[in-house]
């Protein structure tokens, strides 16, 4: 038991001393509640500060702000996802609003609060990640320490009986473990070997890709941009603000700055499950595309499939969404076509793509018209009520509700294609009927008709420039990489010592350490390194020595002391 | 246990375990949580949108007049000379007007400003065409007889050129691309852009800028800024 206590004896001092460390060192770095009795010069408030910043404790309240910052950027409408909401907003509450406004609470992630909290935020992270990282470097090129006096007190040790002397015995452990690619220190009568540097570089490649993962993601937020545009079969869209729905650019993105492209969706297909358990499921879609780069370059082909998108100047077009478009044609009350041409609709549920959307006929006389709609792909009679049971147009069937009067249109607001304002409309007293191709509806009153001349599909189209993205993966796979080399790669270390004997043959300790968590294993490299040692250098059993470290290193060669090897890992890190 | 002697540096409190390889002054998993978190933080501040412009919103913004650009003489971008179909079906390029002061007006009559700024604009396009202006429209993403139905409604009788696609517009890219329905751009005797309104344009704002320009020399336009 004596062997246990001692290796005990070990880990406790070593413990103890690593404590006193520690505690030195905190009194150092201390901080001191103000008013401190400790005078800091200017320098000081500023390493003090600095220190503050990259603390854990100011990154996790700052990424606590910045979850808090980002509340009312979901609460109030935003002026960069709506527009229209914000000037409803203005109208709704117009002793409010300017306030809010003046607090950039309508453009939370652009407001000048906003960015400071994430810009200390990445200051702390790089002010964390950063000395780190040099600490890294300067660790991975330490030279392995000096060997103990008495390695018998290590986790692992050995010892054997050789015939050469000891600058021979070491001669040839220093050729043995260099071939193994230890690094090496030796000094007068040792030889200390350490292996397992990779880890570090592990470390410092996690460290490095993270911050690298940063800067390539910020990038996409200051030079990319996403857009988004609806476009129906037949139609055609150039990459310009105007021209797409929706466009979220970077920081520093112009409307220049988008790649000059223009698309046309030819033809769009899509095939469904027509039968079995996952009838109604989409099979593929398949968008045909011509486009052009740039004004004049020649028109090129692409099919478009979900997952395969279109790349054009370094901008990415993803297929995102699909429906169909029904076409009218609008008579108004005098007999003149007010309206003749698609409306996308919105599907409500997608086993039968029921859609619905509006016709707005604005320039009608001598009542504006609107209707509301709902397009059937495959129309089926559903105990009196009309229902779509497959996504395919086997049997299209459109239905309206037909509206009269003022559509708001004309004040300036802003309104949605989707939406009609009913507020100064009324319902016309005619029943809506389920129309086929080529079938009208006449409206009472002499108030116009509307015909279903056909359908056509559409797609929505994803636009997105990310010049980050490659970076970010990159980074992101390096990052992984370097954890995961961190993790696998133990440090160890390995001691010889070569004693002279009075009888003339030379006396060779051996001691190992693993210096890492995730040791276990080096028990078996470390016995493997000492019978290599030992035969080479034609060593015999050592003598039992009166010092009581010789059983305990016998026992720790064939691995059965599992305190000791606690003890040993407790030091890794 | 022997120990190596660590390179000296300040250590913050939270790297207790200073000095050893390894050391972790945060826990891995933490830095990268947090790391992962500023960086979505930052993507996700990527500026507003620069114009919503479907025909479900359009881009209004919602400060009106807020978007009126005027650009000295000499600091005028070129305009491109654009060409295209009227909605009548004639062909019509834009040098074909040189020596005249343009607006262009890009609209579509799906879109509500539009809508509001269009009898201001028939209006000021019949009085001021005997004093040498001319109009000109860009119906965008518009369907030929909703805009005819559009355009008859309003009394306007200037031309428009059909731009379903945006190719025109695009074109703008390398001078002042408008950037929201409607946009209008008042353009000089010698072809180039002076003024940019953003949004639903008033007849009293745009007709002030129309005669400013009108006022001004084309000789000036290549010269110096006053």
């Amino acid at each position: 038991m004596s062997d246990v206590t001692d290796t005990g004896t070990v880990a406790r001092e070593a413990a103890e001393a690593e404590a006193a460390e520690e505690a030195a060192r905190d009194a150092a770095v201390q901080d001191v509640p103000f008013p401190a009795t400790v005078r800091r010069g200017r320098g000081g408030w500023v390493r003090w500060g600095w220190r503050q910043l990259t603390s854990m404790r100011t990154a996790l309240i700052l990424l606590f702000l910045l979850a808090i910052a980002s509340v009312p950027g979901s609460v109030l409408p935003q002026e960069g996802i709506d527009p229209s909401a914000v000037t409803q907003y203005y109208d709704a509450h117009p002793a409010l609003a300017p306030l809010l406004n003046r607090l950039s609470l309508f453009s939370v992630f652009a407001a000048p609060w906003f960015a400071a909290i994430y810009l200390l935020l990445f200051l702390s992270l790089a002010g964390c990640v950063l000395p780190r990282t040099f600490r890294q470097i300067g660790s991975a090129r330490q030279q392995p320490p000096r060997a103990p006096r008495r390695l018998a007190r290590l986790p692992m040790s050995a010892s054997y009986l050789t015939a050469l002397p000891p600058a021979e015995a070491l001669a040839s452990a220093r050729r043995m473990l260099s071939g193994r690619r230890f690094r090496l220190r030796t000094g007068d009568g040792w030889l200390s070997a350490e292996k397992g540097y990779l880890r570090e570089v592990g470390n410092l490649l996690f460290h490095i890709a993270l911050l690298a993962l940063l800067v390539s993601i910020g990038l996409g937020g200051l030079f990319g941009y996403k857009a988004n545009r609806l476009l129906i079969a037949g139609q055609s869209f150039s990459d310009t603000p105007v021209s797409l729905d929706v466009l979220h650019p970077g920081r520093l993105v112009s409307a220049a700055d988008l790649a000059p492209f223009s698309v046309t969706l030819d033809r769009f297909s899509a095939r469904y499950v027509s039968s079995g358990p996952q009838t109604s499921e989409p099979e593929t879609f398949n968008a045909q595309l011509s486009y052009t780069s740039a004004t004049g370059a020649p028109v090129r082909h692409y099919d478009l499939r979900v997952n395969h998108p279109l790349t054009v100047d370094s901008a990415s077009v993803y297929l995102i969404n699909h429906g169909y478009a029904p076409q009218f044609r609008v008579t108004d009350g005098k007999g003149k076509v007010v309206f003749n041409g698609p409306v996308p609709f919105i599907a409500v549920e997608q086993s039968g793509l029921t859609s619905e959307g509006v016709v707005k006929a604005p320039d009608a006389a001598p009542t504006q018209l609107g209707f509301a709609g709902v397009f059937l792909p495959s129309a089926v009679d559903v105990g009196g009520r009309l229902e779509s049971d497959f996504p395919a147009p086997q049997n299209p069937r459109v239905s309206l509700v037909s509206y009269a009067g003022n559509l708001n249109m004309d004040s300036g607001v802003s309104q949605s294609v989707y939406q009609i304002d009913l507020s100064q409309m009324h319902r016309l007293p005619i029943s809506p009927r389920p129309l086929a191709v080529g079938q009208s509806m006449t409206l009472p009153g002499g108030a116009g008709k509307i015909t279903f001349t056909g359908y056509r599909q559409w797609i929505s189209l994803a636009i997105t420039y990310d010049p980050g993205q490659f970076p970010a993966l990159c980074s992101g796979v390096l990052a992984l990489a370097g954890l995961i080399l961190s993790f696998m790669v133990r440090r160890r270390r390995l001691f010889v010592r070569a004693t002279p004997e009075p009888d003339g043959r030379t006396l060779v300790e051996v001691g190992g350490l693993a210096r890492s968590d995730a040791a276990g294993g080096f028990e078996v490299e470390f016995d493997e390194l000492t019978a290599e040692l030992r035969t080479a250098q034609d060593g015999s059993p050592a003598p039992a020595s009166p010092d009581s470290a010789s059983p305990a290193a016998d026992a720790a060669a064939a691995g059965t002391i599992p305190e000791a090897t606690s003890s040993s890992t407790r030091e890794g890190e | 246990m022997p120990r190596q002697p660590y390179p000296a540096y300040r250590a913050s409190r939270t790297a207790r375990a200073a000095g050893r390889p390894g050391l972790r002054p945060w826990p891995t998993g933490l830095t990268l949580t947090l790391g992962l978190a500023a960086a979505l933080a930052l993507a996700g501040c990527s500026g507003g949108a620069i114009g919503a412009n479907t025909p479900q919103s359009s881009g209004q913004s919602f400060v009106s007049g807020s978007g009126t650009s005027i650009y000295k003489p000499g600091s005028r971008p070129l305009a491109p000379d654009i060409s295209g179909t009227t909605l009548s079906g004639a062909h019509l390029k834009l040098s074909g007007y040189r020596g005249s002061v343009v607006v262009l007006n890009f609209w579509g009559s799906w879109c509500a400003p539009c809508r509001a700024e269009a009898p201001g604009l028939a209006a000021l396009a019949t009085r001021l065409e005997s004093r040498g202006v001319r109009f000109l429209g860009i119906d965008m993403r518009d369907d030929p007889t909703s805009a005819d139905a559009f355009m008859q409604t309003f009394g306007i009788h200037y031309p428009s050129l059909n731009d379903p696609g945006g190719e025109i517009a695009l074109a703008f890219r390398g001078s002042v691309p408008p950037s929201a329905i409607p946009s209008t751009l008042v353009i000089d005797r010698t072809g180039r852009i002076a003024a940019r309104v953003i949004g639903s344009s008033s007849y009293d704002s745009l007709r002030k800028i129309i005669l400013q320009v009108l006022a001004g020399h084309p000789a000036s336009a290549a010269g110096a800024t006053p």
